[in-house]
């Protein structure tokens, strides 16, 4: 597959602090990138550098095979990008709003009114159509935020976390509007710091913090790299300190916890630790009344590669 | 492109509740109230006759144009005369003073001097016309010294003195410093409040270019964000939007017009469409501050906004708005500010449109507002023709 993005050693300097440290990546095409990190993290440094919207203190950016510059009206075209803050005009309605984004791209009155509704159905805001932003919830109006960035079909999209602040309706319905585009042969950016929105998306990801590339690869590239292999919890209550210092000593465990009357156990990599943990307590007579068990995620890499949570 | 962005752009400065009472309801609104302060005063203004007194020094006896001058603007068969004049020694008119039987008394030795216990308009409009004829006499004095230089450049050393005065006069007849026409009916105090309640619309149309730019800059707003990533020219869309909102103004301004002409009975005299002329050359002045203000400035559209206002107010209240005696101060001792203040520019066109028969003060202003203009929106090409930002 060809590369629709390639960024080579960019650097973003403010004054004295290096936003973007000599980044370099590629997004193929067709494919969701995700591009995780806390809050400073770079992120939207980054994408606005390739929009050419910031300028650079160092390397290049080439989209479509063709360097990126603030007058490069045929690479422009192509490109839709949702904000992470909500851009729509108050004074315009929803269907408004959406024509108007979308007729900075298509002058073809008619095309564009297809375009226009198929984006308002994509985003599922046919019954809103006539509404003013002001009238729109939270989530309402990040769905016409995205429909204002891509109802123009672009082929390459930026989606700069746009499911922050939405109730769990919209925020389903925005995430499988983006694997739709998906579907529709779109090669997408999405920035977050939502694990599980990755987790569901992206076909690979690229972890950022203080401007540089941490980790990247596939999900479970990424996820390889903890050292932990599984995570356990045990609703146990007032369970005795000496069975908590017994399961301490069991192959693989690397850290046990035990607080409110949930034991949890973090194993490094093994194989059925899970069994051993379920023979232990029905063998010792002890009491629990749910157990889980699961997977490292991408913040569990994050907190093991930074020593912070990915939202912080 | 052009057309697409033109359409929303009228489509969201008409929608905008904000702008429209600024652009549209807030200069009506004020100019009703400016309808309702002074409409007893102006009555009452016609009625009065100014009761003045000059001091008959030597000075003033040798000179023709003050002379001339109080005499027409007392000259009692004119039912529309300024003044009532007593001619006295100046203890008298110390002692007229002192008992408020004049307004105010003219001494004129060296230079003239208007001697005055209070300010109100009485006392403003005396100054005032003192200040225009000692202007007209300077201009006298002028084009004399400039017509005996030719006659001794032709080597003619007899000059006929009183040949070289007629045709001094005879030239300053019709010049825009022959106050002759000042009389109490067109020496309006609502006049010049209604001047600047225009000058005051037309300089609000700042905030519809600051719009304008604030929409289109991906460092000023979201949507500009948004619209900087399209595969649109940035000229093509400010041009397009700045159109809309002149265009915007415009409806503005000419709304005011119909009210205060229809509805206040306001007479702004035979050249309405010099009338027209000057308010948009004003509204493309006021257009251009805001273009300047919105690149100049990076802050929220509520603090340019606030900018904005109150560069228009503290140029609306130089230029005589909430008393006309603030523009003569200005006029008497700073004349600079009030030269570069684009709401005096507006106010004083209108003023010498209605007071003054010849157009040149006029056209002074018109093309003042139009440097103007050029200078800011060239101070705000060269903000814009930034592309890319170090920070958005």
């Amino acid at each position: 597959m060809k590369n629709v993005i390639e960024v080579k050693n960019l650097t973003k300097e403010y004054k004295e602090l290096k936003a973007v440290d000599n980044l370099s990546f590629a997004v193929q095409e067709g494919e969701i990138l995700g591009l995780l990190g806390p809050n400073g993290s770079g992120k939207s440094t980054t994408i606005n550098c390739i929009l050419s919207l910031l300028n650079f203190s160092e390397g290049s950016i080439k989209i479509f095979g063709k360097e990126m510059k603030p007058d490069a009206y045929d690479i422009k075209k192509d490109i839709g990008v949702v904000f992470q803050d909500v851009a729509v005009f108050e004074e315009l309605s929803v269907y408004d709003n959406i024509d108007y984004f979308c007729g900075l791209y298509i002058k073809d009155k008619r095309v564009r009114k297809k375009y226009v509704e198929e984006a308002i159905q994509l985003v599922g805001l046919e019954e809103f159509k006539n509404f003013f932003p002001k009238k729109l919830s939270g989530g309402l109006l990040r769905r016409l935020n995205i429909a204002c960035g891509i109802a123009h079909k672009p082929k390459l999209i930026f989606l700069d976390e746009p499911t922050v602040a939405v109730d769990p309706q919209s925020r389903n319905n925005i995430l499988d509007g983006i694997k739709m585009l998906r579907d529709r042969g779109a090669t997408i950016i999405y920035t977050t710091h939502y694990m599980e929105e990755v987790e569901i998306l992206c076909d690979r990801v690229i972890i950022l913090d203080k401007g540089k590339i941490i980790a990247s690869g596939t999900n479970a590239e990424v996820k390889a790299l903890a050292s932990i292999e599984e995570k356990v919890s045990v609703e146990a209550i007032d369970l005795d300190k000496k069975y908590i210092d017994e399961i301490k000593k069991f192959k693989n465990v690397d850290e046990v916890i035990y607080n409110n009357n949930i034991l949890f156990i973090r194993y490094k990599k093994g194989k059925n630790n899970l069994d051993t943990l379920l023979d232990y307590l029905k063998e010792e007579h002890i009491k629990y009344n749910k157990i889980y068990s699961e997977r490292p995620t991408l913040n569990d890499v994050f907190l093991e590669l930074t020593g912070k949570e990915l939202r912080d | 492109m052009f057309i697409h962005n033109f359409k929303y752009a009228l489509k969201t400065l008409f929608r905008n509740k904000m702008l429209i009472f600024w652009t549209f309801a807030f200069p009506i609104i004020l100019g009703t109230f400016f309808n309702m302060a002074f409409s007893d005063i102006e009555k009452s203004e016609k009625l009065d006759i100014i009761d003045i007194a000059i001091v008959e020094t030597d000075e003033f006896k040798n000179n023709e144009i003050f002379k001339e001058s109080f005499k027409e603007l007392s000259n009692k068969k004119n039912k529309d005369r300024l003044f009532n004049t007593k001619y006295v020694e100046e203890s008298e008119a110390k002692e007229l003073l002192k008992s408020n039987k004049i307004t105010g008394y003219l001494l004129l030795k060296d230079t003239p001097k208007v001697v005055v216990t209070t300010s109100g308009i009485n006392e403003t409009i005396l100054k005032y016309v003192t200040e225009e004829i000692k202007q007209t006499e300077k201009i006298v004095e002028n084009l004399a010294q400039s017509e005996i230089k030719k006659e001794v450049e032709k080597k003619n050393y007899n000059i006929d003195y009183d040949q070289i005065y007629n045709k001094v006069l005879e030239i300053t007849k019709d010049s825009d410093a022959n106050i002759k026409n000042i009389t109490s009916h067109n020496l309006s105090y609502t006049m010049i409040e209604f001047y600047t309640l225009i000058a005051m619309a037309c300089l609000y149309g700042g905030i519809l270019g600051m719009v304008a730019i604030n929409q289109n800059l991906a460092n000023m707003s979201s949507n500009g964000k948004r619209v900087s990533v399209a595969p649109t020219s940035k000229g093509k869309l400010i041009l397009s939007s700045v159109l809309a909102s002149y265009i915007t103004q415009l409806i503005g301004i000419f709304l005011l017009f119909i009210y205060t002409i229809f509805a206040l009975k306001v007479d702004y005299g035979n050249n309405l469409a010099l009338v027209i002329l000057l308010a948009t050359v004003g509204s493309f002045a006021g257009l251009s501050l805001g273009v300047a203000v919105a690149c100049l400035f990076k802050a929220n559209d509520n603090v340019k906004t606030g900018i904005v206002i109150s560069i228009t107010m503290f140029g609306c209240f130089l230029s005589g708005m909430m008393g006309i005696t603030m523009k003569y101060i200005i006029d008497k001792n700073i004349p600079i500010i009030n030269k570069l203040n684009p709401a005096n520019m507006i106010t004083d066109g209108f003023y010498s449109l209605y007071y003054y028969d010849t157009l040149d003060r006029f056209y002074f202003n018109v093309v003042s507002l139009l440097i103007f203009a050029f200078l800011m929106i060239a101070i705000s090409m060269f903000s814009l023709r930034r592309q890319k930002y170090d920070s958005i």
